[in-house]
């Protein structure tokens, strides 16, 4: 029995504009039925690595397949497997987005009914509405009907959430979720640490053309090597070397009568803590425990790339 | 082909939702009819003479203004990056794009004619043959739209670019200026240009002998149609990033230009054979020039007769026909010549000076035709020939004393239906020729024709009621433009009679 082709697979894909390189030897693949995200900053080169995989851009050298086609030899039939929404696109304002689903649906050449995609992305109110009196979360809504008319195997979402209000922003991630339970593959680029950290199953991150690293959100936080913090606060000025040498403390920073401890372990340390304010009959104001978070690492890792 | 349908039928959709382009598409060539309708009033036929121009202008306007806007703001739009997203490939796309704009062009085409006449302008000869021409000429041009939305990376940069085309073509290229009107090297510039071309087959096909000496046009509009395209296509754009010094097949842009340059410098040799064949035989010619109707107006410049007896023509315009009689000033650099009073004083030399043959509208264009013998009337011509000449020998006109007036009323008898356009118009000469030849004598008639050609407006003109008992099928036609034609058809019988034609 042979192993399912990944949805999407991508091997030392390199993008070059004139003396600038875009895409330095990117190389990751998405399994059906995950979302992953490609999180950078803007630049980062997220935009051109997924533009060469729907088709917009020729790479200069590396492999990319969707649903096992190489796309270079099929490129027609690597478009049917993929829906795309990209920021940069937008449609005539006068075009009804009734006649959009219709329209892309005979470009895709997907039996598919307007009606029933626009009612599963509750369009059907507006189906006689022109695209350019459409909400901006609207419009993006369409985008993702449009996305959705082939039945792709694989969905392509650039910077899916920008521009979008809370409400819009909660539906979208609602359709996302329902994309990847109905077994697709999801793939989004985004350089919003929050979207990354609540919707991607893997992602990597992308700095300077080139992926430094990759896993799933957590994953990627305790392998960073970063530690817990607790901040703490009280009325009087603190003594450095009393904390330090509490146990499970690894390192300490005053300002004033505030103290930032990286801890090893939490547990200990607060018990630590709380002996020794107690003896010295000093009262805490403030105490706040913060484990490492994605956007630590996303900062860290891009700071250093850059 | 469903996407092509789909595509071309929303394009037709958001045609018609966009005020602008409607308004552009079809109020502007409109507009311009009424103009030309207004312009040329005094024509007996309205707008025949011009519709050529007038569809020309309209394919224009629609082709290299229209097509390459809403291409060049799409694609800034970024829906053309979307459409790159499916698919579909890039020829189904730019097909299923021309598909609409052709469609749109019809329509346009459609109003102009059906309101060309509702003016007055008689039903085009060859419908089917004008569809042919049209479609030559919307591919053409079209072709030219989707080079200029390849070239232009915006729609400001379209507009400027469509102007580069279409203004040279209005003013140089024959489109809205006759080429008559022209000095020789604009008409030999214009053969670079489709434009020329274009109105040449749609006039020939709605006013005159159809496509059959229009050859080498169609030629011309179709190689420039499939170049124009061709470059279009591999420099199509899908992304309003991609600017044009970065996009490849550049070199496509030769292509394009290289065609019009082929095409005009071909038609080269072709229009001086047409000068030579009109400086020695002009009735002859089987080679058409390349506009009927402006060949007809370059044969016939305006020109003032010798004082006489009788008030001189009044030429009202240079774009009317008048007979093609020597400027006086040539005779008065020699010697005096004697004030002729009467046609009985005419002799062969005032004919020899002051009747030339080498300006004449040619046999085989709308001014003035001739038919080949070889060419064969339908029924209906044959037998309004027929009656014709079975009225013509107890025709009154035809019977009165004059000579002159009774020369008159019968090459009045071929004007009439010559300026209202009649199908059976170019075979009415051998009957009439014939009849006038046989009733006079041929010394008079040279003075007759002679007295003709240099007082057009003289004598009376048969009434239309005179012309139905004869058995045409007519109706009043401008008198001054049947005077000339008159005119004209006498100095036709003229060169025939001297073996000059």
């Amino acid at each position: 029995m042979s192993v399912p082709a990944p949805a999407v697979l991508v091997q030392n894909l390199r993008k070059s504009y004139g003396a600038v390189t875009a895409v330095d030897g990117v190389t990751f693949d998405v399994q059906p039925g995950e979302v992953f995200g490609l999180l950078g900053p803007n630049g980062a080169g997220k935009t051109t690595t997924v533009e060469c995989v729907i088709g917009l851009r020729e790479p200069d050298s590396g492999n990319i397949s969707v649903a096992g086609i190489d796309r270079r030899a099929h490129p027609a039939a690597v478009k049917r497997k993929i829906g795309s929404a990209l920021q940069s696109t937008a449609l005539q304002d006068a075009i009804t987005t009734r006649e959009a689903v219709a329209l892309f649906a005979a470009l895709y050449g997907a039996p598919v009914t307007p009606e029933a995609v626009l009612d599963r992305f509750g369009l059907g109110p507006l189906a006689a509405t022109r695209f350019g009196v459409l909400s901006g979360g609207q419009q993006q809504r369409l985008a993702l009907a449009l996305a959705f008319v082939s039945q792709p195997a694989v969905v392509v979402l650039d910077e899916p959430t920008a521009g979008l209000d809370p409400q819009s922003r909660r539906d979208l991630h609602a359709e996302i979720v329902a994309m990847r339970e109905s077994g697709r593959a999801v793939l989004v680029t985004t350089h919003d640490v929050d979207d990354a950290e609540a919707l991607c199953d893997r992602v990597a991150i992308i700095a300077r053309g080139t992926i430094v690293a990759m896993g799933a959100p957590p994953e990627l936080v305790a392998r960073s090597g970063r530690t817990p913090t607790i901040t703490l606060s009280a009325p009087e000025s603190l003594d450095r070397g009393q904390l330090a040498s509490l146990d499970g403390v690894l390192a300490v920073s005053i300002e004033g009568s505030r103290a930032t401890l990286k801890v090893a372990d939490v547990n200990r340390a607060l018990v630590g803590i709380g002996r020794l304010f107690e003896n010295a009959g000093i009262q805490l104001t403030d105490l706040l425990v913060r484990k490492a978070t994605l956007e630590d690492v996303f900062i860290e890792l891009t700071s250093l790339a850059s | 082909m469903h996407a092509f349908l789909t595509h071309s039928l929303i394009g037709l959709r958001l045609h018609f939702r966009n005020i602008m382009a409607v308004v552009y598409g079809y109020l502007f060539p409109t507009i311009f009819l009424v103009a030309f309708w207004t312009l040329y009033r005094y024509e007996q036929t309205p707008l025949i003479r011009h519709i050529g121009e007038l569809l020309t202008i309209t394919v224009l306007g629609g082709a290299c203004f229209g097509l390459p806007t809403t291409l060049v703001s799409e694609r800034e739009r970024g829906v053309w990056r979307r459409y790159r997203l499916t698919p579909v490939s890039t020829a189904t796309l730019v097909a299923s794009t021309l598909t609409t704009r052709y469609v749109l062009l019809v329509i346009a085409a459609l109003l102009q004619l059906g309101l060309a006449m509702a003016l007055g302008m008689p039903a085009p000869r060859h419908p089917g043959q004008l569809f042919v021409a049209f479609s030559c000429t919307a591919l053409a041009l079209m072709g030219l739209g989707l080079t200029i939305a390849a070239l232009a990376d915006n729609v400001p940069a379209v507009q400027a670019l469509g102007q580069c085309v279409f203004l040279p073509m209005l003013i140089l290229g024959g489109v809205a200026v006759p080429l008559a009107s022209l000095p020789p090297w604009a008409e030999r510039l214009s053969a670079f240009f489709p434009g020329r071309y274009a109105v040449e087959v749609i006039s020939a096909t709605a006013a005159g002998d159809g496509l059959r000496g229009a050859g080498y046009a169609v030629f011309a509009l179709l190689a420039i149609a499939v170049a124009a395209t061709a470059t279009g296509l591999r420099m199509f754009r899908w992304d309003r990033g991609q600017r044009f010094r970065s996009i490849r097949g550049k070199g496509w842009i030769a292509v394009t230009v290289g065609m019009w340059v082929v095409v005009g410098a071909l038609a080269q040799p072709r229009a001086d054979a047409n000068a030579r064949a009109a400086r020695t035989e002009p009735a002859t010619s089987v080679t058409p020039p390349p506009a009927e109707s402006a060949a007809a107006l370059a044969a016939a410049p305006a020109v003032s007769p010798p004082p006489a007896p009788q008030a001189a023509p009044a030429v009202k315009d240079t774009a009317h026909v008048t007979p093609p009689v020597r400027s006086a000033g040539r005779a008065e650099a020699e010697e005096p010549v004697a004030i002729l009073t009467s046609w009985r004083q005419v002799t062969s030399a005032d004919v020899l000076r002051d009747i030339t043959f080498d300006r004449l509208p040619p046999d085989a264009g709308i001014v003035t035709p001739i038919a080949d013998p070889a060419d064969m009337p339908d029924a209906d011509a044959a037998a309004t020939l027929a009656d014709v000449a079975g009225n013509l020998d107890t025709w009154p006109p035809a019977l009165v004393d004059d000579p002159v007036q009774r020369v008159r009323n019968l090459l009045a008898v071929l004007a009439t239906p010559d300026v209202l356009q009649q199908p059976f118009e170019r075979f009415l000469p051998a009957v009439i020729f014939d009849h006038i030849l046989k009733t006079t004598p041929q010394a008079e008639l040279l003075q007759i024709l002679y007295w003709i050609a240099m007082h057009p407006d003289g004598g009376t003109q048969p009434s239309p009621d005179d012309l139905v008992a004869l058995g045409l099928p007519t109706a009043g036609a401008d008198p001054l433009e049947t005077r000339n034609r008159a005119a004209i058809y006498g100095v036709k019988l003229l060169g025939r009679v001297m073996g000059r034609l």
